[in-house]
């Protein structure tokens, strides 16, 4: 469990670390008046479009798949050293993410529980916020704008 | 040059700006577009406004000031009249609509919830309450099995995540529900399998925060709980 509150109006104005998490709403939500223009928010709003186009594709099909054979059902097998581009790939994509201090106690609490089952491409994996799919991210680099 | 737009409020909100900055570089200044009843807190637009990190955040502090001090009916970002005058009329013409909402949201505030679970932990949850997925699960390790194995497992899986996704965002909100005022849900992705706002009484706030937490415990050490505010009420005007 992992829980975060960012108080803001009572301390005076927002840490520049928690606008992640609200710029959905700022962008998205709020008051409109109809006969008023918004200014342009290319490559923002897409964000919220394509995590969903990517849900149903077979490239989430194939990926869910590899992520199950990998689980380690039972101890002491090892993962196909074949995924470890894969993970790779993740690790630095998702790097961004990890500016969301948020993830990090449960990753960590959850990686020690895989200590000493894993070679050592499992490092890499441990240190990637563990839920951060494909469609994660992109919602991460997107929201890099 | 026209005329952005960050809030509106009762007349009798006592829109302090000092010490605030508005959107742009540099920023703009802040001034108020007054009729009878409503004020909006505005500035010039810069021209070139985008969506930058520090206009962002002008927009949001700007915002929340003023929720500190009363009824605040937020703007999306970006909001452009073409002038003060025209933001004047449409005071006037929405007069009953946005009175009505600020007398809704007087002394309320948003939090915004996101939940996520831990992957390998929702696919071992799903391996273990499946046998089907257990079956093809095994086929298709260490590279063996087909091709359609793999995006049989693979659908298999997804379907089966998002719908318990859906049912345990369901049963969150539902019991969060009975902290806040109001509660809209919107669309998830990523690592989230919820991502909802609650409009929370600000007396109320740390019995809901408690609920929150509650749930978090509940739930465990494999699931994220980001919860953030309070916030201008952006979801629920």
């Amino acid at each position: 469990m992992t829980l975060v509150q960012q108080s803001n109006a009572t301390t005076g104005g927002s840490g520049s670390g928690n606008l992640y998490d609200v710029l959905e709403l700022i962008l998205d939500r709020g008051l409109v008046i109809d006969a008023f223009v918004r200014v342009s928010l290319v490559g923002i709003e897409i964000l919220k479009i394509d995590v969903r186009v990517v849900v149903a594709s077979v490239d989430t099909y194939l990926r869910f798949a590899e992520a199950c054979n990998r689980l380690d059902l039972e101890s002491g097998r090892k993962a196909p050293t074949q995924l470890t581009d894969i993970v790779g790939e993740m690790t630095e994509s998702g790097a961004k993410g990890k500016s969301k201090g948020a993830l990090s106690g449960a990753v960590e609490a959850f990686t020690d529980t895989l200590q000493g089952k894993r070679d050592e491409s499992e490092e890499e994996a441990g240190k990637r916020p563990a839920r951060k799919s494909t469609a994660g991210r992109q919602t991460a680099r997107k929201r890099e704008e | 040059m026209s005329t952005y737009v960050y809030a509106i409020t009762d007349a009798t909100h006592p829109v302090r700006l000092d010490g605030l900055r508005g959107v742009g570089d540099p920023p703009s200044p802040l001034r108020t577009v007054r009729t009878g009843t409503l004020t909006a807190v505005v500035s010039d637009a810069p021209p070139g406004l985008r969506a930058k990190r520090r206009d962002v955040m002008a927009h949001q502090n700007v915002l929340e000031s003023l929720m500190a001090d009363g009824a605040t009916l937020p703007m999306r970002f970006g909001l452009l009249g073409p002038d003060d005058e025209r933001v004047a009329d449409v005071l006037d013409r929405e007069e009953q609509a946005y009175r009505q909402r600020l007398a809704e949201l007087d002394g309320h505030v948003e939090y915004h919830l996101k939940a996520g679970r831990d992957e390998e932990d929702m696919l071992r949850a799903v391996l273990a309450d499946s046998e089907q997925a257990r079956e093809l699960n095994e086929r298709t390790r260490d590279g063996s099995g087909t091709h359609e194995d793999r995006v049989a497992l693979g659908e298999l899986v997804s379907r089966e995540v998002v719908a318990r996704g859906e049912r345990e965002a369901e049963e969150i909100v539902t019991r969060l529900d009975g902290s806040a005022t109001r509660s809209t849900v919107s669309g998830v992705g990523g690592n989230h399998f919820l991502n909802a706002s609650f409009l929370v009484p600000a007396e109320r706030t740390d019995a809901f925060v408690q609920a929150v937490q509650a749930e978090a415990d509940r739930c465990g050490n494999a699931y994220d709980f980001t919860l953030t505010g309070p916030l201008p009420p952006y979801s629920f005007v």
